[in-house]
């Protein structure tokens, strides 16, 4: 059931919010961090495309060593550290079954995440990640639970 | 994969996301330095610029050519400095997009008024045509520097005594902005170059390449394209905006039933 109103967020967005909120998105090899204040009840989830930005054009929230930072920084700024931050990860499926195995994008999206939350110090309490289907998700901001679905390939 | 290529993957990856944490310090403190000056040489120009005007000598006066000169280059460091803030806003990646209601053909004229002594001298007459019957909704302030620099480009690498023609245009749910003028553009085959900053190993003259890339990083914050042609005599320069830049969020979605359906049989994490 979907409670409230949810926001759907895009590749390269970023949506920091407060219950009764919630926020939804659709993954393949992208990866969503969720991040939770459980003392003040904000959340926030990010939606990235590639792990790193490669120094050409814009430092754009498409790329998680970007995003993660960036949605970090303004949960902060809501009055959030990262003591009273726990984060869930989503995404990050090998989406093409043939050839370019090699990019590896949706291990790298991870690998990235869980780099810059181990850095920041913030805890990953739960994550469903790899694998080769992608995934609805839905942040529930009232209590910080993520509802997630798997999609067939049809459906994407 | 076995386990020894996972690890030495894992490695790999940590290593990228070290060396792109020192790439972004560094272009941090150049972002820092460019925004800095920018703002340095702003504000002073924008006291000259509202001054000089009333300096006009009386017509006929023989100051009056040193005065358009005077002029004229004002104007001219005016839009380096324009361009100098935007790309030093567009590095520093907080480049916010407003969304209003514009005429094009309005931005088209002020254009043209910070060009008048140029154009007078190198003896080009300016044709401006639109088709356009209402107002798009884009961000003018960036659409009128994505104008101003290729208008820039066609007064300057465009031959003197001719014409430079601007047509306005929509097609379907985009604005088609057209700048033509005579004179030999940049060969085809530096497109990439021609739109990258400082970039070199082109032929004949050319400038930073501040201004072109200016223009196409702005293109890209409007959702909107921009691209060249030339033949034998010509240049045309092609920008393609949208005309209603915001989209209701349903319309991107689609009628994806996955979107939709419920969460009913969800995992809950």
């Amino acid at each position: 059931m979907i409670h409230g109103s949810s926001i759907f967020i895009h590749v390269g967005q970023i949506h920091v919010d407060q219950a009764p909120q919630a926020i939804s998105t659709v993954l393949g090899s992208c990866v969503a961090v969720c991040l939770y204040d459980r003392t003040l009840g904000i959340g926030g989830m990010n939606h990235y495309l590639l792990p790193f930005w490669n120094g050409n054009g814009l430092q754009s929230p498409k790329f998680g060593n970007i995003s993660i930072p960036k949605m970090i920084e303004q949960m902060m700024a809501k009055g959030s550290t990262p003591k009273t931050l726990e984060a869930k990860i989503f995404g990050g499926a090998s989406m093409r079954i043939s050839g370019s195995e090699a990019m590896m994008i949706g291990e790298k999206n991870v690998l990235v995440a869980h780099e810059i939350l181990n850095e920041y110090r913030i805890p990953i309490v739960a994550e469903d990640i790899g694998g080769q289907s992608g995934r609805k998700i839905q942040f529930n901001l009232e209590r910080g639970k993520v509802l997630m679905k798997y999609a067939t390939r049809s459906e994407l | 994969m076995n386990e020894q290529e996972n690890e030495e993957f894992a490695f790999l990856s940590r290593k990228i996301l070290e060396l792109n944490k020192q790439l972004m310090e560094s272009e941090k403190v150049k972002s820092r330095f460019l925004s800095l000056i920018a703002s340095e040489l702003n504000n002073p120009m924008t006291a000259l610029l509202g001054m000089i005007p009333h300096l006009a000598p009386p017509a006929g006066d023989s100051r009056e050519e040193i005065f358009e000169l005077a002029h004229d280059e004002a104007l001219l460091l005016e839009s380096r400095i324009q361009n100098l803030v935007a790309a030093s806003e567009i590095e520093s990646g907080v480049m916010d997009v407003t969304h209003a209601s514009v005429n094009p053909e309005k931005l088209v004229e002020e254009a043209l008024e910070e060009f008048q002594y140029k154009l007078k001298r190198k003896n080009i007459s300016v044709i401006v045509e639109s088709s356009l019957k209402e107002k798009i909704v884009t961000d003018p302030k960036k659409l009128y520097l994505i104008l101003k620099n290729i208008i820039a480009n066609a007064c300057d690498y465009g031959d003197s005594d001719a014409i430079v023609t601007i047509n306005i245009d929509q097609k379907g749910s985009e604005v088609i902005v057209t700048v033509k003028n005579r004179g030999h553009g940049p060969n085809v085959k530096y497109k990439a170059q021609v739109f990258t900053r400082f970039s070199e190993g082109m032929e004949g003259s050319h400038g930073l390449g501040l201004g072109l890339s200016i223009a196409r990083e702005l293109c890209g914050l409007i959702d909107g394209k921009i691209d060249y042609e030339t033949d034998a005599a010509s240049v045309i320069f092609t920008v393609t905006i949208p005309v209603q830049a915001i989209q209701a969020d349903s319309e991107a979605c689609g009628s994806n039933e996955f979107l939709f359906e419920s969460f009913d049989d969800a995992i809950e994490l």
